[in-house]
């Protein structure tokens, strides 16, 4: 690498490449530095100075109580996709189709709360029961959904990459068909009538905070899935199918029913994002109702290094900003999207990181030091740069294998 | 019957469901040509579609400075180019996912486009809209029953489009260039030996996918929209990733697969002129519906490039 013919180079390249999750967790924080510093510049044709754009978004998104409620608010839908991502990329399964898997576990949630209003089958029914029924209801409708997907992925060979996109947009007809026919109320606007209160998921806080129930629901999914992983032989199968399914298959896993599995359940977590949204914010079921989400929660999993507890930390983080970046455009004219700027760029920033894991900074060299080491013997001979065993040695077609990598 | 005799077989319905055919299929082909050199090449580049927005962008900020269409297309050509110069990066040097890559590039370039757009323009500029290219009637041409008045009346890009197919097939199949494209995406490690250089070759696989991409943006604001909106790509560059499958990496087949396309989207509009409102979001959904079923590998036919999604690193 070094043509430097120098006895100490400035940079070696290591002889395998770095990982684990404290080099995960820096990489993160670097790629979260290096976001802001260049989305700073987004305040300037504002003639905002970027320390006070930021002072004031950090502190509508954090630094108030019903800011933080709204956080947490945006961040569980974001949870919920980014715990489905989890589960489907660490399978090897590249779902991009958990926009769809939203807009569907909204309609299902919505369908069924829309029975709890005044003589209809569930007008019986209390909201501690409605809140299973409901959540149930998105969980099933968006798993069929996605596991349409992920059959076909497992046993036609489709592609799933392509196949989920398209899904995305057919949801979003097939919600639009929904609310300006079949289930469409009285009035102007295409939407359902607005639910029964039995069906709106509680206030925490009482009404002046908008933290809602769906939030304690994706806490505790993010401690069942990291279980999942951790504990289970089902967790251990879905990373094994995913790493290398030769491998997988050689060690007796079932790969096409695993894959299988990871769709139904990855897109049964997306569809929690939907029913969050329409019974803990809408109270119904509306025409784009959402647009963006099914694809900040995969940059959120992605910031979080593809683990359940990091993608709860980075979610909390993006729905923050989100929200300090909507209460910023309200005051004074910044568009709101820069918040998206801003995690487009963190995450292209992590992605961008991985030649970092086979080199190392020489300080000794840098701050001219000359005496030899010798702990870690000469570096590599000039020219030759053999590539580390490992994950890039894998000739599976496994399109993220290296973003998962700092997760393995 | 009445369907069929007065409306499906009348004149005015062919003219305008063939002439919207062509019309809607062109700018997608334009980003799928691109695509498929990408592609031959062994480098899926997811982002087609945010780069066609930010062509679409800056063909609308240029065109409406200037006043002048041909330069609009130029800029959102050289955006193009700029942006796939970081996805190749990204892509061929890094080395890092191309899907991921893509998936998050289009996120980024939407919001970026809607920001920028809004720092210029400010938060409601109200409709704004710019002039683009008129329809040229074919001399002579234009004057034969129905096709003269849907195929041979269309936007200059348009014909220039569909010179294009050929134009990219002459030089994927009769040109050492394209043969080299097909080395580095077939079997790298032989074309490596062989001299040819992989990173070299996919960077310009990637920055011809973005060359084409950014101008079908700039095609679409100046013949179709005329006007700037967040959404105004939704999906059309999906789609030309489908046609490319579709075209089994073709640039003649994936002709053949964007009419295909170009029809069933027109067919809705063809109807709602004609009076027929079947369920609209049904027509709507229909393109996405045929790529499902292209994409599903119910149909496979396999001969996409083996070395495609696969990073190349010398050994």
């Amino acid at each position: 690498m070094s043509r430097r013919n120098l006895a100490v180079p400035l940079i070696e390249r290591r002889r395998t490449p770095i990982g684990g999750p404290w080099f995960g967790i820096a990489i993160a924080l670097a790629a979260v530095a290096t976001g802001l510093l260049l989305g700073g510049l987004l305040f300037i044709p504002f003639d905002s100075a970027p320390v006070d754009g930021y002072s004031t978004l950090f502190r509508e998104g954090f630094g108030t109580g019903r800011g933080l409620g709204d956080t947490l608010v945006k961040a569980a839908p974001l949870i919920f996709i980014g715990l489905g991502t989890i589960v489907t990329w660490r399978a090897g399964f590249f779902f991009l189709g958990f926009q769809g898997c939203l807009l569907i576990g909204a309609t299902g949630s919505a369908v069924v709360a829309l029975a709890a209003s005044d003589g209809r089958p569930l007008d019986w029914a209390p909201t501690a029961a409605m809140i299973p029924l409901t959540l149930v209801a998105a969980a099933v409708t968006a798993g069929i959904w996605s596991g349409i997907v992920g059959y076909l992925k497992a046993r036609h060979d489709g592609n799933e990459v392509l196949l989920s996109l398209m899904m995305n947009f057919v949801a979003a007809f097939l919600l639009n068909y929904l609310v300006s026919g079949p289930i469409r109320a009285e009035g102007a606007l295409p939407q359902t009538e607005r639910f029964d209160e039995s069906a709106h998921l509680p206030l925490l806080l009482g009404s002046s905070n908008n933290l809602h129930f769906g939030v304690v629901v994706a806490t505790v999914l993010v401690v069942a899935i990291a279980g999942v992983f951790r504990l289970t032989a089902f967790g251990y199968d879905l990373s094994a199918t995913g790493h290398s399914p030769r491998a997988a298959r050689y060690g007796g896993i079932g790969i096409a029913t695993r894959t299988i599995q990871a769709s139904v359940l990855g897109g049964a977590l997306a569809g929690l994002a939907g029913w969050s949204q329409v019974l803990g914010v809408q109270y119904r079921l509306l025409d784009g109702l959402d647009t963006a989400t099914g694809f900040e929660g995969i940059v959120a999993a992605l910031l979080g290094g593809l683990r359940p507890i990091g993608t709860a930390v980075s979610s909390f983080l993006l729905g923050g900003l989100s929200i300090g970046a909507q209460v910023m455009q309200r005051r004074t004219g910044i568009p709101a999207s820069m918040a998206q700027v801003i995690q487009g760029l963190i995450v292209l920033a992590i992605l961008a990181s991985g030649p970092l894991r086979y080199y190392k900074v020489n300080l000794r060299a840098v701050l001219g030091i000359t005496a030899p080491t010798g702990d870690d013997g000469p570096g590599p001979p000039p020219g030759v740069s053999s590539p580390p065993a490992g994950p890039v040695a894998e000739p599976e077609r496994n399109p993220g294998a290296q973003a998962a990598d700092p997760a393995a | 019957m009445d369907l069929i005799n007065n409306t499906l077989l009348s004149d005015v319905f062919l003219v305008t469901w063939l002439a919207g055919s062509i019309r809607l299929a062109a700018p997608v082909l334009m980003a799928a040509l691109g695509e498929t050199i990408g592609e031959v090449s062994g480098v899926l580049n997811v982002g087609v579609e945010g780069t066609m927005l930010a062509g679409a962008l800056a063909a609308f900020i240029s065109a409406n400075e200037t006043g002048s269409p041909v330069l609009g297309l130029a800029v959102s050509v050289g955006v193009g180019l700029a942006v796939s110069l970081f996805l190749g990066w990204m892509y061929v040097t890094v080395r890092a996912s191309q899907v991921v890559v893509g998936v998050v590039f289009n996120a980024a370039a939407l919001a970026a486009a809607s920001y920028t757009f809004r720092a210029i323009y400010g938060n409601s500029p109200g409709v704004m809209t710019v002039s683009g290219f008129r329809p040229i009637e074919v001399p002579l041409l234009h004057r034969i029953p129905i096709l003269g008045g849907s195929v041979f009346t269309q936007s200059p890009l348009t014909y220039i489009t569909f010179a294009l197919v050929f134009g990219v097939w002459v030089m994927l199949y009769r040109t050492r260039l394209g043969l080299a494209l097909q080395a580095v995406g077939d079997h790298p490690k032989m074309a490596d030996a062989a001299g040819l250089s992989v990173a070299k070759l996919r960077y310009l696989g990637v920055l011809a996918s973005g060359a084409f991409s950014g101008c079908a943006g700039g095609f679409l604001m100046l013949t179709a929209a005329n006007a700037y909106r967040d959404n105004m790509i939704s999906g059309k560059g999906f789609i030309a990733l489908a046609i490319v499958i579709f075209g089994a990496w073709n640039p003649v087949r994936a002709l053949w697969a964007a009419l295909i396309f170009g029809a069933a989207d027109a067919m809705q509009l063809s109807l709602q002129a004609a009076g027929y409102t079947f369920v609209p979001q049904l027509m709507f959904a229909l393109p996405y519906l045929l790529t499902i079923i292209a994409v599903s590998g119910l149909f496979k036919r396999r001969t996409q490039p083996s070395a495609l999604l696969l990073p190349y690193r010398r050994s």
